[in-house]
């Protein structure tokens, strides 16, 4: 068991929550959607694991490299 | 009297050259999992190619009657070698020896590398680790100091071989200093993940200077050079490293006074792909996968990306159509739309001067938004280094085609599109002085403020302004060439490459600028 924090690669804002906390995921697997610059950018499980833990909310602003969720890999 | 004894002494430095550090040097650099400068050598070339160049060099002692009593190889290994059959230069530091730091045969040897390459009109590899000067026997008294003022510049050899011959380095190890200023000297460099560190200065220089202790790998691991644009590609290991300098020279000529080498392929000109027709989602807030279309249209294996790590919104790879060498470029929509930042900017100018010195036809997919705004993008001088690529597809002199495959916005679509450009237009195609979105909140702001319900007028002047943006009323008025089936991009592609052959067949020779670092 590792925890692995997952990153946002972009700035902008939680548009959508898609993967509960204790889901299990593959590599991939999106776990939140942001909207940036007018668009849809999905953050995806780098790996494949459990999602432990979503860092942030709906509408929450995130900057590029900010830890958006948790991972169980 | 035959000159036996003498040839014997040929022999016997020649099995001194090949000894390198000695058993233990060489140990010491196989425990730390790295190749010695000869077996690198050996594996970025083709088996049994590699031919020396000054076997002799060397540092040697001699005792009070003339007799050797020392004999210590240079530190720098350089010869002729052949890539997939075609002749090469390439040379290293020998880390078994002095830490690769240059010994004075050495550095005779390295500082030739270029000229070789030069004189030769030939690629050069350019195998490195190691530092740079050092600080010990320089304050000698007595005797000369300094090189003499009438010198030729040692670094200008290096600047004039990017605009002659192809350059490609790779970092095998810790590299600082001079190695360091090399390894970004080329037109392609690579770097093994968690093995090889790039730093103008190492730690101990950046302690005593600022007071603050940092590891190599914090400074300049891959972590650090992927992002910062000092080092184009990753590699796994050496093996991948030296891999990868053999395939980016494939796409290249030897210099550049021939043209890139057109190879035999089996993958149908004709070929459509069914994926390309939903490729581009109908929903423009999702993103789509343009590497994806790319390698769809491409010769079958032949994609080959560089720099994906730095200005991350611009796609930059090598890739072949019907065989012919070309340079791609495009845009990434899931990272900030694909709209161009200070670096994707410096990227992008970069290969279209890269393209343009060796002669290789641009080929540029677009979905560009325009160039990133915000307060980030302004303080990075986004629009300096914006124009700066602005003005390379401008002036560029290689055969263009522009593949529209989403969005043109802005002065920034005008990277995309060289002159004389061929351009295809995909019925996604978009284009304008400004996207849709925020070009209704600029153009209509008193407007939608007096409104009663901004947001149903906003709605109704996007969805009018965008049905005015269609691409079909853009073929009838021939502001592009052809409005094309997605599927159909491969086999127009393919034919352009065909009618350019007449263009590309009077440009070989030097550009009218020098491509840099």
């Amino acid at each position: 068991m590792a925890r692995m924090e997952v990153e946002s690669e972009v700035a902008g804002s939680v548009w959508k929550l898609v993967a509960r906390p204790g889901t299990s995921l593959e590599a991939g697997d999106p776990i939140l959607i942001l909207e940036s610059m007018k668009m849809e950018i999905p953050v995806e499980a780098p790996v494949a694991g459990r999602l432990l833990e979503l860092c942030v909310a709906e509408e929450d602003p995130v900057e590029e490299g900010q830890v958006v969720a948790i991972l169980d890999r | 009297m035959s000159w036996q004894e003498e040839a014997d002494e040929i022999r016997r430095r020649r099995e001194h050259a090949l000894a390198q550090g000695g058993p233990e040097g060489i140990s010491r650099q196989h425990d730390q999992g790295r190749w010695t400068v000869r077996e690198r050598v050996e594996h970025v070339l083709d088996p049994g190619s590699f031919r020396e160049f000054g076997r002799a060099t060397a540092t040697a002692e001699y005792g009070p009657g003339g007799e050797l009593t020392g004999y210590a190889p240079a530190n720098y290994v350089l010869g002729f070698g052949m890539v997939d059959g075609r002749r090469v230069v390439v040379g290293g530091e020998d880390f078994t020896l002095k830490g690769g730091s240059p010994n004075a045969a050495g550095l005779r040897k390295s500082v030739y590398a270029e000229h070789l390459a030069v004189q030769h009109r030939l690629p050069l590899i350019r195998l490195l680790e190691g530092g740079g000067g050092s600080v010990r026997g320089s304050g000698r008294p007595g005797g000369t100091v300094g090189e003499p003022v009438h010198t030729e510049p040692r670094f200008r050899i290096i600047a004039e071989a990017l605009g002659q011959i192809p350059v490609v380095s790779a970092a095998l190890g810790a590299v600082a200093g001079f190695p360091a200023g090399r390894l970004v000297a080329s037109h392609f460099s690579v770097m093994v993940k968690g093995r090889s560190q790039v730093m103008a200065g190492g730690p101990a220089l950046v302690e005593r200077a600022l007071g603050r202790p940092v590891t190599k790998e914090e400074l300049g691991g891959h972590a650090v050079h992927i992002r910062s644009g000092v080092v184009d590609n990753l590699a796994q290991d050496e093996e991948d490293a030296l891999l990868q300098m053999r395939r980016f020279l494939s796409y290249f000529p030897a210099s550049v006074w021939q043209l890139p080498p057109r190879q035999d392929f089996d993958d149908p000109v004709d070929r459509c792909e069914d994926a390309l027709l939903d490729a581009v989602p109908r929903n423009r807030r999702q993103p789509f996968d343009m590497r994806g279309i790319m390698r769809l249209v491409v010769d079958s294996g032949s994609f080959f990306e560089l720099a994906r790590g730095y200005g991350r919104d611009q796609i930059a790879a090598l890739a072949r159509l019907a065989g012919q060498p070309v340079m791609l470029l495009g845009n990434d929509c899931k990272f900030y739309a694909g709209a161009m930042s200070a670096a994707g900017a410096q990227k992008v100018r970069r290969y279209i001067e890269l393209a343009d010195t060796f002669h290789l036809p641009i080929v540029n997919f677009v979905d560009e938004p325009g160039f990133m705004i915000g307060p980030k993008a302004e303080s990075e001088g986004t629009i300096r280094y914006g124009m700066a690529a602005v003005s390379a597809a401008a002036t560029a002199s290689v055969p263009w085609a522009s593949v529209q495959v989403h969005k043109t916005f802005g002065v920034a679509g005008a990277a995309h599109y060289g002159p004389d450009a061929y351009l295809l237009l995909w019925p996604s195609a978009e284009s304008g002085a400004l996207p849709v979105e925020g070009g209704v909140a600029v153009a209509y702001r008193k407007e939608l403020a007096a409104a009663e319900d901004p947001d149903a007028l906003r709605a109704q002047l996007e969805n009018d302004l965008r049905a005015g943006r269609s691409p079909f009323p853009r073929a009838e008025s021939f502001a592009a060439h052809e409005i094309i089936d997605p599927r159909e991009t491969r086999p127009f592609l393919c034919e352009w490459v065909e009618w350019i052959q007449g263009r590309l067949a009077i440009l070989p020779g030097p550009v009218r600028f020098s491509f840099r670092p």
